[in-house]
């Protein structure tokens, strides 16, 4: 009863650790069902920088990340409508450390990056040449960095897998990655492995082709895929068709042109449509065998005089970065 | 007395003080955050604040910048006032002398202090609830807007039933579902912690200033606990790491509130499911802390001297 | 026990300061002890700092004694049930300002347990006592220091005690102010309810007190009834009314003609400047 205050302080610090180690084991055992429960992020598959820069923002803003994020991503539009690509690009660094598991927030940050600020660079920039070649290919690279650490995060995100996958097959961007082909494999590669079946992913499936077809030398394999995909009905785009015909005629080159189209398009008018349309995608490295065959014959059959002929048009190669930023602007 | 009728005592003086507590904070006109707090809510309804996204994500990211909003002000305002009010709470009593007119009735020490920490909760239980209602009003009727024009784009481009359908599902997720009302009560429980975490502090601070300052320090280097543990934990396999840095580990381990755990309130934002039995167990923390730091409150404070 | 015990018992109080950081202790009471039976109203009196409020505060529990023990009715002081029975009115008292008069009155009410009709019927019996009733429903950060007084007062007196501790009850008061507190301490005393007051103000104590004590540097160096300490045994006071001066003149030969008695002095009473004061203003106010 006697106790002086000083004896009850450390009583209570005593108590207070004695506490601590019973609720020690409980908390352990609550920290690693969060983390099996995707409630918390899982700690030992990042890199300890940002693990580091997440445990910081958690320790200065406790409880209140997810809100600041907010604010940030506000800010950051402010800097998007100010051209201020270092600043939306630092914003965003940090809105990911403090939402780490936001898919919005990776996919819009890469999304500036590779698209908005590389655009900039490529169009309006008023840099010079190499300066803003230079700027462009980094812009690109970030964006794609930056989404590559959201699935570091998020791994089986569909939404920033999809981004990946987009990233890598747009014919504006995949000279930064160095040659095209290798970029349109790792775009296949991402499509083709999205998980779920085959009735659930008919855009990844889709989206897997168009990467395939575009590699030179594998277009049997894109054919096998072409095949299979053409099965469902509902998965008969535009695009589709045409590299049905295009790979069929590949495989081919032989074969009869018009028994060709009949049995891919419903109608003639309809081929001619959209291998006109496929005639005019030749900048997005789309493979053209057979093509400008098919275009003659349905002209010829269609009655298109000739001085009207799509063929006209002169297909045009691919966009090589040289191109994109003439040395004597 | 029998056991019964002292319960009852105990109870039903807890409850006046309690409610005083209320009045009291009420009277000193805390609630004016509630009405700040509806004026951006509704006022982020009104003015479509700017997103920078393709048409695609189509005001998906609204509902999540309302939930960001809500919660983050939700979690300001309860560890704030939860800090505040206690700290403030029981040196004004004794500064003001009305502690002498409290403790001379036949009040025991400790209704006293459950009291004050019940009335201060009693205030943020009653706050959050009444922000709940409304971000729960506002994430619903945007969440309906949201899919009205989400399933209208789907339906335009022809998607089939099943995929619209888990579009709906997919929206729906983002909206004001039961985990998100698990999330408030989450908040709530960590302002239990951390008030009744201040409430023993101020038995043996001097000031309030100082009270309030090691409660908020206190505060963030919980969200740095569940480290420390798993530094002291993962060391023990390797035999490089100092005895004085595994010590230190350990002591912070074992002295601070691991409030990490309660980052599940962030997961939630971000559109993941709290399921109950989880909540359930973050629930039992947050019970376990309070009934001890109120007991130690007491430890601390039955024998001080005014 | 066939004698009901004293209402207050305090027996060879001690009680020791820590300063800070020094070790040497401040001795603040020291070996004080006092009994006050039932119905007794008992003044402490002495200068500023010399252990009156800790000797109170030891015995209602808000401070352990170093050494010694303190009781209400038999009970321990350091228990919580011995303050049923007891009401206490801090020094300067200061109230919640966000409740009203009879919010406070029904606060401490519901915390001696009482409720219902019997807690409405007991506030308003006592803001009519303390003569609150028009004040009752303005908040307590508006009364003026006479008023909290009296609304302190009252709420010492909600759960019905028999015994009331007064700390300095009209320090800071002005005279009606003061005077009114007087008299309900004289109601209190013919309701039977034993009165522990202290206070540096002499003449309020020798009014109304019938036992007192003389504490100075936390040591008791008198104590006793009120009459026996105050009366100078040797003189004998005569105040006439109306009286010639020739019959001034006889008394004084019949004094001087005695032996042993000697005249000490003759004149006219004088009013008292507070009695003055009181005649005149409360006069006004009872005239509005």
């Amino acid at each position: 009863m006697q106790l002086t205050q000083g004896k009850r302080y450390a009583i209570l610090g005593l108590a207070i650790l004695g506490m601590g180690a019973v609720r020690l084991p409980f908390e352990r055992g609550l920290t690693n069902e969060l983390t099996d429960a995707n409630l918390m992020p899982p700690k030992l598959e990042m890199g300890t920088s940002e693990r580091i820069g997440q445990t910081f923002s958690a320790v200065s803003l406790g409880g209140l990340r997810t809100l600041v994020a907010t604010f940030l991503n506000l800010r950051a539009y402010g800097y998007f409508t100010e051209q201020k690509w270092a600043d939306v690009g630092e914003t965003f660094d940090i809105i990911v450390d403090l939402a780490p598991r936001t898919a919005y927030y990776w996919d819009t940050g890469a999304w500036h990056q590779a698209y908005n600020a590389s655009a900039y660079y490529l169009h309006e920039s008023e840099l010079a040449p190499l300066r803003r070649e230079l700027n462009w290919r980094a812009s690109v690279l970030r964006g794609e960095e930056f989404l590559k650490r959201g699935l570091r995060n998020m791994p089986e995100n569909p939404q920033l897998r999809q981004a990946l996958g987009v990233l890598y097959s747009d014919p504006n961007k995949v000279e930064a990655f160095g040659e095209p082909e290798v970029a349109y494999a790792k775009s296949y590669d991402i499509f083709i492995a999205a998980p779920g079946g085959a009735e659930a992913n008919g855009m990844s499936r889709r989206f897997a082709l168009y990467s395939l077809a575009r590699i030179p030398g594998r277009e049997g394999e894109a054919l096998a895929l072409v095949e299979e995909i053409i099965k469902t009905p509902k998965s008969r785009t535009a695009t589709v068709l045409n590299l049905l015909y295009t790979l069929r005629y590949f495989a081919d080159p032989e074969q009869s042109v018009g028994e060709l189209i009949d049995a891919i398009y419903p109608d003639r008018e309809t081929a001619y449509e959209l291998l006109s349309r496929q005639w005019g995608r030749s900048r997005d490295h789309f493979p053209m065998h057979g093509v400008a065959r098919g275009i003659s014959l349905l002209e010829l059959q269609l009655g298109v005089p000739s001085e009207r002929s799509i063929l006209k048009q002169k297909s045009l190669p691919p966009l090589r970065v040289d191109e994109m930023f003439p040395k004597g602007r | 007395m029998n056991p019964l009728s002292n319960t009852i005592a105990h109870a039903s003086r807890i409850r006046v003080i309690a409610f005083h507590a209320f009045t009291q904070l009420v009277r000193m006109k805390v609630f004016y955050f509630l009405a700040f707090f509806a004026l951006i809510l509704i006022g982020s309804n009104f003015f479509n604040l700017p997103q920078h996204e393709g048409p695609e994500a189509a005001g998906v990211n609204i509902l999540h910048s309302i939930k960001s909003w809500s919660l983050g002000a939700m979690t300001l305002f309860s560890v704030v006032l939860s800090i505040v009010a206690t700290a403030l709470l029981l040196p004004k009593d004794v500064e003001d002398r009305t502690l002498y007119t409290i403790l001379a009735k036949p009040v025991p020490r400790l209704d006293y202090l459950a009291g004050k920490l019940l009335g201060v909760l009693l205030l943020v239980f009653v706050s959050l609830a009444m922000m709940d209602v409304l971000m729960t009003g506002i994430l619903h009727i945007r969440t309906n807007m949201v899919m009205e024009s989400q399933v209208a784009f789907a339906e335009s481009r022809g998607h089939s039933a099943e995929q619209i359908a888990l579009l709906k599902s997919d929206i729906m997720a983002q909206g004001a579902t039961a985990s998100l009302q698990g999330a408030v009560f989450s908040v709530f429980l960590r302002a239990t912690i951390i008030a009744s975490m201040a409430l023993l502090i101020s038995t043996f601070s001097t000031s309030t200033l100082f009270t309030t300052i090691i409660s908020f320090l206190i505060y963030f280097m919980g969200h740095f606990q569940a480290d420390a543990r798993a530094a002291y934990f993962t060391s023990e396999a390797g035999t490089s790491d100092s005895f004085l840095a595994r010590g230190i580990s350990l002591l912070i381990s074992l002295a601070l509130p691991d409030f990490q755990l309660f980052n599940v309130i962030d997961a939630v934002i971000e559109g993941q499911v709290l399921p109950l039995f989880i909540l359930g167990k973050l629930t039992l923390i947050g019970l376990f802390y309070a009934v001890f730091y109120v007991i130690s409150s007491w430890f601390i404070f039955a024998k001080k001297e005014f | 026990m066939t004698e009901s015990p004293p209402a207050v018992e305090i027996r060879h109080l001690v009680k020791d300061f820590q300063t800070s950081f020094k070790r040497q202790p401040l001795r603040a009471v020291d070996d004080v002890s006092i009994r006050i039976m039932p119905g007794e109203v008992y003044g402490l009196i002495g200068p500023n700092g010399s252990g009156k409020s800790t000797t109170m505060k030891a015995l209602l529990g808000l401070v352990a004694p170093t050494a010694g023990q303190c009781a209400i009715f038999g009970k321990d002081s350091m228990k919580v049930d011995s303050r049923n029975e007891v009401g206490f009115l801090p020094e300067n008292p200061y109230f919640y300002k966000h409740l009203s008069g009879e919010e406070t009155l029904e606060f401490y009410g519901k915390l001696c347990g009482i409720k219902g009709k019997k807690l409405k019927d007991r506030v308003g019996e006592l803001l009519e006592l303390v003569d609150l009733k028009e004040a009752s429903h303005r908040r307590i950060g508006g009364y003026s220091k006479g008023m909290l007084q009296r609304i302190g007062l009252a709420q010492a007196l909600i759960q019905e005690p028999r015994l009331v501790i007064l700390d300095e009850p009209t320090a800071g008061v002005d005279p009606v102010g003061s005077r009114e507190i007087r008299d309900l301490i004289f109601k209190l005393k013919e309701q039977g309810i034993t009165v522990f007051l202290c206070s540096h103000l002499l003449e309020q104590v020798q009014e109304v007190c019938d036992h007192v004590g003389i504490i100075f540097r936390g040591k008791m160096v008198k104590e006793g009834k009120l009459e026996d300490l105050i009366a100078i045994e040797d003189q004998t006071e005569l105040v006439m009314k109306d009286a010639s001066p020739e019959l001034v003149a006889q008394i004084e030969a019949l004094i001087k003609s005695d032996a042993s008695a000697s005249l000490v002095r003759t004149g006219k009473p004088r009013t008292t400047l507070e009695r003055l004061f009181l005649r005149e203003t409360v006069g006004r106010n009872d005239a509005k």
